[in-house]
Parts: C-alpha cells; structure tokens; sequence
C-alpha cells in the first residue's frame, strides 16, 4: 500500500519538477487512483494551454515612459522641479525682503539678447563648454546642418584670422538655438548664433545692439534670426561686420 | 550590479511585467500605471539590495504588494460610493477577451487575482515554490494548498462544466 504522495510532490509532478523515486513513487500511487491520475492530466492539460495562450505574449503596445531610463528622467526632473520651488520660494523671501526688486525687463525684450548671454557664457566665462569641438573643415557645418535644416552658411573668417573652434545648442522659448565660437590666434573671440523666430515668426530687421562692452550685430534669412556677436572694441566688430555682410 | 546592467535587466523584464500587470488588472492603461510605480520603487531601492535573490521574482513582489494596496484603496473608495458589487465584474480589455475566447482559457478569468498570479508565476513564468512563497509572504505549504485550489478553480469553470452561480457568491 502506498502513502498517498504531500501535495506538493503532486504540484511538483505536474510541473514537472519532481524527479528520481519521489517521481516514481507519484506515477506508483496515480496508477492506483485512476481519478486523481484524470485530475493531474487535467491540471498538466491547463497549465500547458495557460502556457501555449500566454506565450505568444500578445504584444502590447510601446510604451516608453516605462523605461529605466524614462523613469530615471521623471525623477531627476521631480528633484530639479522642488529645487526651483525651493529656489522661487527663497528668492520671494529674498525680494520681500529688500521690498521692491525691479525685473530687467529691458534686457528680455532686447533682441538678440539671448546671443550675448550665450557669448558672455562661452567666450568669457567659460562656464559652458562646448558641445563640439571641430576636427575637420566641415564639422561645423555639418553639425549645424544636423540641426538647423537650409539655414544660412557659417561665415568664414579665416581671412581675418578667425576659426570655429567650438559649438553649442541652447534652449530658447522658440526652440533650439545654436551657437558657433569663432577664436584668433591672439584669443579674441566673435560668435555666430542661429535661433528660431518663434511661433509669431518674428524676423529681425537687420540692426546692431551693444550691451555691456559687446555688440550683437543682427539680421534675418532662410526663415532665422541670426547674430555675430563680438567686443565692442577693435577690429573684432568690424570682423563681425564683414561677416554679417557676406551672409546677408 | 552598476546602474546601467540593472536597467538593461529591467528592460528585458518590461514585457513580463506589463503582461503580469495585465492579468492582474484587466486594463491596459491601470496596467501599465501598476508597471510605472514598479519601475519606480525598484529604481529607488539601493544598489545594495537588489544583488540577492531573483530580480523577476523580486519585481512581481513589488508589483503584486501594489496591486493590493492599489486594490484596497480602490475598494474603500468604491465602498464608500456603493458599488462594490460593480467592481467585482471581470472587465477584460476586447483583446484579451478575445484572446480567452480563442485559447478557451475563460476559465482563468473566474479566478481570484492571486489564483490568476500564482498560476502564471507557476506555470508560465516558471518561479520556484518557494519564490513564490516569498512573493505572498506565507509558508510554503500555503502555496502548495493554495496552488490545489487554483487549479481546481480552473477546471471548475473550464471543461463544459458551468459555473453553478452559487459557487460565485460562496468562493
């Protein structure tokens, strides 16, 4: 007489996890219990089509957000997002404080303002570094093509000394902006910046603007608003001029 | 294991998940909703403490403990509004419905969310007895008991033998 097998060498059994005498002492004691013997088959049967039904993985559709990467993204954004809460709610302290903090309004709404604070940011701060650093003559242009489709060509200024040593996209509100750094061999600096009109499609009228020692000398084509921004001093701006001219 | 490796690994399981979520939850969008809190507990849990174990087992745990909580907060809730009875109705989404029809695996869709769990953990994801003893925190006789009623839910509602509706309101 056999002992009937623990449940869980039955489970094993059907699962196919049992092996050796314990296998054969639960095909002994199914073979003597014809109808605990139909139940097995019928469990084997229905994990077998449970198996067959679920491993087509029916293929749901994409859903990125649900990548580590995704949800990694969503979490520093969260953490940077306090931050600035934190941020805004020291400033305001800040302001309450000093009572009657004038905004600079003047300066966002000057034009090109953006392109001197992106120069201020490379050429003299060096707080940014470049995106790409050219190896060949055609990097830059390829670089800037990559992103701004039949946009004017990058001036060359070699004749005057001057070589795209690097380039920067930046975040405006109408969209991605670029920048490329032109350099001399004596160090000075000229940039050329590309941006979006923005949704009202606002073209520059060409003109100049100095602000705080540098000059952004600005016009319109090809659906973009650009800018050669330099010093104000010396043959940089004139350089700069030059430039404006042969894109024009 | 360095960031990197764990997300390729999380990654691979993604599908896994979702599918796993999908049974639990019969709706898509709840599914994958269950899926992104997952992603996120195990992204927030130190490297430290992932290395032991399983990671597939250790990812149905997280999700099955939200899935519960989930489900008991939408429970209060529905009690307090008065349909409980309403929730209680299988909802599958056209596709899987669809996809019982054809597999003939209704039967699987009379079962409880932790029967439809531990039959899938068993015998389509292949986890050990005892993983999935972890998974619902009991003994693992428990499991084994527990399995026997499952497939026993199975052929009950399989197999041409209908469901007396009393079994419904007795299970």
């Amino acid at each position: 007489m056999t002992t009937s097998p623990s449940e869980h060498d039955i489970h094993a059994y059907v699962d196919g996890r049992l092996d050796g005498e314990r296998r054969e002492a639960v095909e002994r004691y199914l073979a003597r219990h014809p109808e605990r013997a139909a139940e097995v088959r019928a469990w084997q049967h229905d994990a077998q089509r449970l198996r067959a039904a679920l491993a087509g993985a029916q293929t749901l559709p994409d859903n990125h957000t649900l990548q580590p990467a995704a949800i990694r993204r969503q979490r520093r954004q969260r953490r940077v997002q306090r931050l600035s809460l934190a941020a805004a709610a020291v400033l305001c302290l800040g302001i309450g404080g000093v009572g009657g903090w004038r905004m600079r309004g003047a300066t966002t709404a000057a034009p090109m303002a953006d392109a001197m604070e992106a120069y201020r940011l490379v050429a003299l701060d060096r707080a940014a570094r470049p995106d790409v650093v050219p190896q060949r003559a055609g990097d830059m242009q390829a670089w800037l093509d990559a992103h701004f489709e039949h946009a004017a060509r990058l001036p060359d200024l070699s004749g005057a000394g001057f070589h795209a040593v690097g380039g920067r996209l930046f975040a405006t509100d109408q969209g991605a902006a670029a920048m490329v750094l032109y350099e001399d061999a004596a160090g000075h600096a000229i940039s050329f910046y590309v941006r979006p009109p923005g949704p009202r499609n606002h073209l520059l009228p060409t003109g100049r603007r100095v602000d705080g020692g540098l000059v952004a000398q600005y016009w319109s084509g090809q659906g973009y608003n650009y800018a050669m921004v330099s010093r104000d001093d010396g043959v940089d701006a004139q350089v700069a001029a030059e430039a404006r001219r042969q894109s024009i | 294991m360095s960031d990197h490796a764990f997300d390729d690994q999380l990654s691979e399981l993604l599908p896994r998940l979702r599918r796993f979520a999908l049974w639990l939850t019969r709706d898509l969008s709840s599914a994958d909703d269950l899926v992104q809190s997952t992603m996120e507990r195990a992204l927030s849990t130190q490297a430290a403490k992932r290395e032991d174990g399983d990671l597939r087992a250790w990812l149905f745990r997280i999700l099955y403990r939200q899935f519960l909580d989930a489900r008991r907060r939408s429970q209060r809730y529905a009690w307090l509004l008065g349909r409980l009875r309403q929730d209680d109705e299988p909802q599958w989404p056209s596709a899987e419905r669809e996809l019982l029809a054809q597999s003939a695996l209704a039967a699987f869709e009379h079962l409880t969310p932790e029967q439809r769990s531990l039959l899938l953990w068993v015998t389509v994801e292949g986890l050990s007895y005892q993983q999935v003893a972890d998974i619902l925190d009991v003994p693992i006789g428990t499991v084994m008991s527990r399995l026997s009623r499952a497939r026993q839910a199975m052929r009950r509602h399989g197999e041409g033998e209908q469901p007396a509706p009393s079994l419904r309101i007795l299970k």
